[in-house]
This record gives structure tokens, sequence and C-alpha cells, in this order.
């Protein structure tokens, strides 16, 4: 990940390669998305590619950016929150990794944005986006900061045909809504996210499925120790795994799902404090997961008991969190829209001047900062 | 998915009333006159479309088709349905509590199908589509998803099929989605749909079964917008539905202008209202009038729930023109494929979770009274209502109230075979 800024034009760039790391996914129980099932997809290889120019008008602050990255909907992307495990609706609640050209203005406590993008979703790490497609979905969002540490923010966006490379597949209307809270000291964090998502596929008209997710996850962090615990409720469309359980045929072979499965989750984490070497950091974690799948609507052929012999599960995982240099502390804004992360000092872009380079700006991120990811 | 073809034409003489009316509109307004009947088209001489239905049908009132009985699948969950003679086929599909790689072969002899025997297609992690060589002498099975494919059996015997050869290359990676068969000239092909896969299109793959044991492919091309789902042959026209790109009418050896399934040529195309095209069945009426073909649209769904899609009625009298003329709607439920009873003018279709429609297909479809019609702004196209038409002539299943999701039919000898992806295969009483 970096981020450049000369005067008023900007660049950012998140190179991402779990595609190396793990391109058969993260197992993920009751996880979607991009072919995948109950393993996390691997991201895009180019996450995030974006320039932009910002600027101030008295009290409006203004940005543009185009490139590939986070559409402006939804909540902050999951890599950047305090579990390791991304929740169900990951899909439902972010658009990422599209080619767009975004705008937003901020003007006192209300952050608007607008974007466009191509609705077909990456086939592979490598793949490359439809660039005929640009410009046949948007997405929108609006943010207000009503107090310190508190954000809320609503968002809506029409996605064509995600699943279909070439147009014709289902089509999605989204919408999501969130409050967020997070307080940061020097020496501690208080976090916590509610959300609610939703989106229906249809085609030509008809609605196909209505999917919804609820979700709260909360975290605390003293003295570097991070305790957090998540539960959500959230639907998932089923579809045909191909012979290898985790996957499912991407485009789809035409535009039936196999019903609707509704996953209620409960997760708790806990991570150690960092283990500290310059520039590098490793946070040991655990996560403990409690999972009940029950039929959706429709449920259609889904059966749980016969996917997975049960419908209550666990999920463990325990793993080190290893990072050089500085992360995204949040994930999905640009420009105008970054939040200004109240305190711990970090403002909107510009505010941070990357170190061993000068001249260059660090936006939106933290370095090494007690309680960070 | 698909539909199904197989087996009996025509035979008897159908009792069409020849009572029309001219108060009825007419829309569109028809090309032929008597004197250019029969019909053949410039473009496609050695077709004659026959002469055009003048009759007037009689409204029915939909009555339930009897259930005679129901040879159970629940291990599996079942797929298309070919029927010869005392035997049908059933595929499977998917992954239930045991995999969708099974061929269930039945006696049909009583009232409730026997299940005699099975076959295990190795290699595959579903099959689908399944068809019955005219003649009742081979069988034709496709795979998906793990190595597409093409599994051609002997039925010598029929209640113990022989396997005879597999065709696969890399044209039918990842999947043969159906294949239907049928012959050009006397000699016997199969019509491959072929599932896209990533940036890859769907494909139509053609293949020279004349030898069975040694299928040679012949032709292949990329087809359908995103999919091309099915395809049916007859009198040396190829019927090809294109999902969001229609449906479109190839030569491939029947209209005399030197077309081969090796070198087909387009003669036209139609887009249906509402795409998705997905199944078609070109009818030959009793009365050898061939100007109307039947297309199913398969719209979203959620297998086993719920699905949607109408039956396209399209006049073919001009292939190179061809107009969608009438439909046929179902509220809440979607039709898949289809199977005629071509002497008594009956289309028996699969609609999922709306059961087994039979609709009376006989005279003339694209004539009806103005309260018979419907409007679709956006094709400005107006359309004649079948079901307003009182041309439903009954349903199946949907009575039982068991739960039921009907994935093909197969008209035989005054009998329908549905196989029902949740239950197994049912065997009904024809409508007529």
């Amino acid at each position: 990940m970096a981020h450049a800024g000369w005067r008023s034009i900007h660049g950012v760039l998140t190179l991402n390669f779990e595609g190396l790391t793990q391109e058969r996914g993260e197992l993920s129980t009751g996880a979607y998305g991009e072919g995948y099932v109950d393993r996390r997809h691997p991201h895009a290889y180019v996450h995030e590619l974006l320039a932009g120019v910002e600027d101030s008008i008295g009290k409006q602050h203004l940005s543009l950016y185009a490139g590939r990255g986070f559409a402006p909907f939804g909540s902050d992307d999951p890599m950047t929150r305090p579990f390791e495990k991304y929740p169900v609706n990951h899909h439902l609640a972010q658009i990422l990794e599209r080619v767009l050209v975004v705008g937003a203005a901020r003007v006192g406590p209300l952050i608007g944005e607008f974007g466009v993008f191509n609705g077909d979703e990456p086939l592979s790490p490598g793949s490359p986006p439809k660039y005929s497609r640009f410009a046949d979905s948007w997405s929108s969002r609006l943010t207000l900061l009503p107090a310190r540490f508190v954000e809320i923010a609503a968002s809506v966006a029409r996605v064509k045909s995600p699943e279909v490379p070439d147009g014709h597949g289902l089509d999605q209307d989204k919408w999501d809504f969130y409050t967020r809270y997070d307080r940061r000291t020097s020496d501690s964090r208080v976090y916590g996210l509610a959300e609610w998502a939703h989106t229906s596929e249809h085609a030509t008209g008809v609605l196909t499925t209505s999917l919804s997710s609820w979700l709260g996850e909360a975290a605390v962090c003293k003295r570097d120790v991070i305790a957090g615990a998540r539960l959500e409720v959230a639907d998932r469309p089923e579809e045909e795994p191909l012979t290898d359980p985790f996957r499912t045929p991407r485009p789809p072979s035409d535009l039936s799902n196999l019903g609707v499965s509704r996953w209620t989750t409960l997760t708790g984490a806990l991570s150690a404090p960092r283990l500290l070497k310059s520039w590098f950091s490793a946070r040991p974690f655990v996560e403990v997961a409690r999972i009940h799948v029950a039929p959706g609507d429709p449920p259609g052929l889904f059966d749980a008991n016969l996917r997975y012999g049960t419908s209550w599960m666990w999920m463990y995982s325990v793993g080190v969190r290893l990072k050089v240099g500085a992360i995204h502390d949040r994930m999905g804004r640009y420009g105008a829209a970054v939040v200004p992360e109240t305190g711990t000092g970090t403002r909107s872009n510009g505010s941070h001047d990357m170190p061993g380079m000068p001249g260059m700006s660090m936006p939106g991120h933290s370095t090494n900062a007690v309680c960070t990811l | 998915m698909h539909r199904r073809l197989s087996a009996l034409l025509v035979a008897a003489a159908a009792s069409l009333c020849a009572c029309g009316s001219d108060s009825h509109v007419v829309n569109p307004p028809d090309t032929t006159t008597g004197s250019n009947e029969p019909l053949t088209s410039a473009a496609c001489p050695g077709v004659n479309f026959g002469v055009r239905p003048t009759s007037a049908v009689p409204a029915s009132t939909a009555a339930a088709l009897q259930v005679l009985g129901l040879g159970g699948e629940t291990a599996r969950y079942s797929a298309e349905v070919a029927a010869h003679g005392t035997t049908a086929y059933t595929t499977t599909w998917g992954t239930r509590s045991a995999v969708g790689n099974k061929i269930d072969i039945w006696d049909v002899t009583g009232s409730t199908p026997t299940l005699v025997d099975s076959v295990i297609v190795t290699g595959a992690s579903t099959l689908g589509d399944v068809a019955v060589s005219d003649d009742g002498k081979l069988l034709v099975v496709a795979t998906e998803r793990s190595g597409g494919s093409i599994v051609v059996f002997d039925l010598a015997d029929p209640r113990h099929p022989r396997q005879l050869s597999r065709f696969t290359n890399q044209d039918t990676d990842p999947g043969v989605h159906t294949a239907e068969i049928g012959r050009v000239n006397g000699k016997l092909y199969g019509f491959l749909s072929i599932d896209p896969v990533g940036s890859i299109h769907a494909r139509l793959v053609i293949v020279d079964l004349s030898d069975p044991s040694n299928p040679q492919q012949v032709y292949s091309k990329v087809a359908g917008n995103p999919y091309v789902h099915d395809t049916f042959v007859r009198d040396g026209l190829l019927f090809v539905a294109l999902w969001d790109d229609g449906m479109e009418i190839w030569d491939v050896g029947g209209c005399g202008n030197g077309a081969t399934p090796a070198a087909p040529r387009v003669l036209g195309n139609v887009h249906t209202i509402g795409g998705q095209v997905h199944n078609i069945w070109w009818y030959h009426d009793a009365s050898g009038g061939k100007r109307f073909a039947f297309v199913g649209q398969e719209g979203p769904g959620s297998v086993g729930s719920s699905s949607v899609g109408d039956i396209h009625v399209v006049d073919i009298s001009d292939p190179t023109a061809p107009k969608e003329v009438a439909f046929y709607h179902v509220d809440g439920a979607g039709t898949h494929n289809f199977t005629v009873d071509e002497a008594n003018g009956v289309l028996y279709a699969a609609y999922y979770n709306g059961g087994v429609r039979a609709i009376d297909v006989r005279g003339d479809l694209k004539t009806c009274l103005p309260s018979q019609q419907n409007f679709n702004s956006s094709a400005n196209t107006t359309r004649c209502d079948l079901r307003v038409m009182g041309r439903e002539l009954g349903v199946g299943l949907v009575e039982l109230n068991r739960g039921v999701y009907v994935w093909g039919v197969q008209y035989l000898a005054g009998t329908i075979y549905a196989s029902d992806m949740v239950n197994g295969i049912w065997k009904l009483k024809a409508a007529k």
C-alpha cells in the first residue's frame, strides 16, 4: 500500500498478493463471493490504484478520484477491521475492485460521494476489469459526522450483472446503513459498528433474491490488547458447488440459484500486544466463532445437513498478523470522503508525511501507534 | 437448463375445425395469401411451412392431469427425462445426499415407474440433458463441470445401456449444458451447448454421430449472450436458443442451398420479449403446418422453490424474419422444457414449481380477439395471450401439495413422463 501526494494531486496504490498466498481462498465458513463458497476469495493483485485531485473551496473540501478501487458504498473493508475473519456480508456491504470515478464533497459534518464504475466483479486476482462496462453501475454514500468519534452513513447502489462479465446476468440493487463509533487515545481504542445491508437481485424487472444482513461488532483495546465480539445474521445465495466444494461456476450457467441460507455467526476475538521491531510488527490473535445456518427465503434446495452434516458449527482461527510498514486504518474512501480520525491526530489526505519520502503524504492510515492492527 | 425432444411424430390427422372468423383481429398481419400457399421462403426453398391454419379453437377450462404413479428418487436430484418404448431414462443433477452422476432407468410399463437399473457416469460431477435417438438405438447424456462431454450408450438392451464412447475436447469445457440429437439428411448429429467459463464465451459444438463409437466434431462457434442453452433440429433447420440474443434459425441442410451441419447458414433471428431464451420446439401440426416455434424463457429463480419465465410463440413462416405473436404465462412459476403431442396439438411444458401444463396449440395462434391480446409497451408488440384464449387444457402435479420442481416432460403414447427434481419421475395421463 502506498499513498502519494503533490500539491492537490494524490495517488493511492494497494497491491494484494492473496492471489499467490491463498490462491484457494481462506477457509471461512459461511463466506461467499466471486466463485468461492465457505472460503473468502483472494483479492485482486491491484486492489487499489487511483489518482485524484483534492481542493478546498471555502469550507468545502472536494475531491475527484479515478482508477481501480472501492465504490462509495457501505462500510469499511473488513481487512482493516479488528477481526481476521471476514463477515458473511462482505459482498452485501462493500463493492470493491472496480474501475471507477468517484467524486466527494465534505461540508462541515456532511460527506457526500457519488461514483460510477463497471459492474463486473473480478474473475480472478489477475483478471482485468471489463473496461467496456465502465459506468454501467453507480453508487452513492452520504455520511454524517454528528459528534466526535461517531459517523452515520447511508448508501445506495445499482450494480449491473456483477457475476456475468459480459452482462445479462442478475442486476443488484443495494442499500447499506451503518453507524460507527471509533474513539482512540494514545493507548486505547473503543470501536463499534452496527450495520444493515440489503441486496436485491433481479433480471428484466423480476426480483429473484432478497439478501439482508444485520451486523454488530465491537472491540476494545487497552495496552495494545484487543478484545472484540461480532454478531452477524446474513443471507447467502446458494449455488451448486463444482467438484471442488469450495468453488462455484463463474459465470453461473443460468440466472437461478439453489435458494437462500441464513447465517448467524457469533465471533469472539482476542489479540495479544504486538511484537514490534522498527517497521515490523507481529500480533498474535485467536478467534472463535459459533455458527448456525438455517433455510432462508426462499429455502430452495439448500440443506445444511446435506452440505455440512449439521446446522451448528464452530470455527477456530489462530494466527499472527504480520505487518511491515504502514497499512490503512480504514479502506474504501478517497479524498474528501476520508473521515478524520479523532483522537490520533490523523486528518484527511495530506496529513502525514511518508517517512523517508519528503513531500509524499499518507492519508487515512497510521503507522505503529498503540492499538493499530 | 434444457428441453427435451424425442420421439413421436405425427401419425393421425387432427380434427381441426375450420371456423375462423374475420371479426377476429389478426396481429401482426399474415403474410400469406391463398396464392402462395403452401408457403415456402426464397431464403429456404427446401422447407414447406404449410398452409395457414384457419381454424378457431374453442376455449377450454384447465383440468387436473391425472397422476398415474411416481417412481421415487430422493438420494439425488432428478434432471431431464427421455422415454422410448416401455423404458424411461432420467439423469441426475448437482449434489443431494449423493452426486448427480447417475442415470436412472425405469420400466414404465405399469402405472408406477419402476427402477430397473442405473448407470454411474464416471468423471462427471453432474449430468443434465439426456436424449434417445429417433430409432431408439442410442442414448446420449451430457456432462458438466468436471470436464464437459457427451457419453453415448448403445440401447440394444434398452434396460441396460452399454457405453459406446465419450466425446470431449477443449471446446466442450467446462461443460455440455445440453446435447440435442437429430438427423440431417439421414445422418445423426449431436448439437452441444457449452457453458461459458471465466472470460471464455459460451459455444455451440456440432458432432457427427453417424459412427457413435467414434463421434467427430464438425463445427464449433462462440454463440449466445451470455449463454447458448439449447437447440432444436428438424428438417434440416437448427433452432438455437441464444439467451438474450434471442432465437436464431440456422440452415444446416434443409433449405437446399448447400448449408450443412459443418457449414451452417443463419437464416433469421428473433428477440423474444424478455430474452432469456432457453429452449425451443418447432411445431409441425397434424395438417402439415410448420409455422410456429415455441420458445421457453428461463428467468431467475431459486431451484426447488420458485421460477419465472413464459412460453413465447414465434411465427417462423418467414424464417428470415420470425416474429413473436403469442405467449403463455403462469403467475408464480416459470417454464422449463417442452414436449408436444403433435397429433393432438397439445404442448406439455415442465413448469418447475408450477408442475406440468398442457396447452392447446392447434389452429392459428396469432389470431385472437382484442380482449385476448396483450400489448407490451417496451417491445411495442401486441401478442395473443394463450391463457386468456382458453388454451390451457390441464395442470398436473400442483394439486398434490407436496412440493414439486419439474425439470422435463415427455409425451409418449398417451402418457406424460415428468422428471421432478425433488421427487423422481411421474407418470401422468395425457390431456387428450
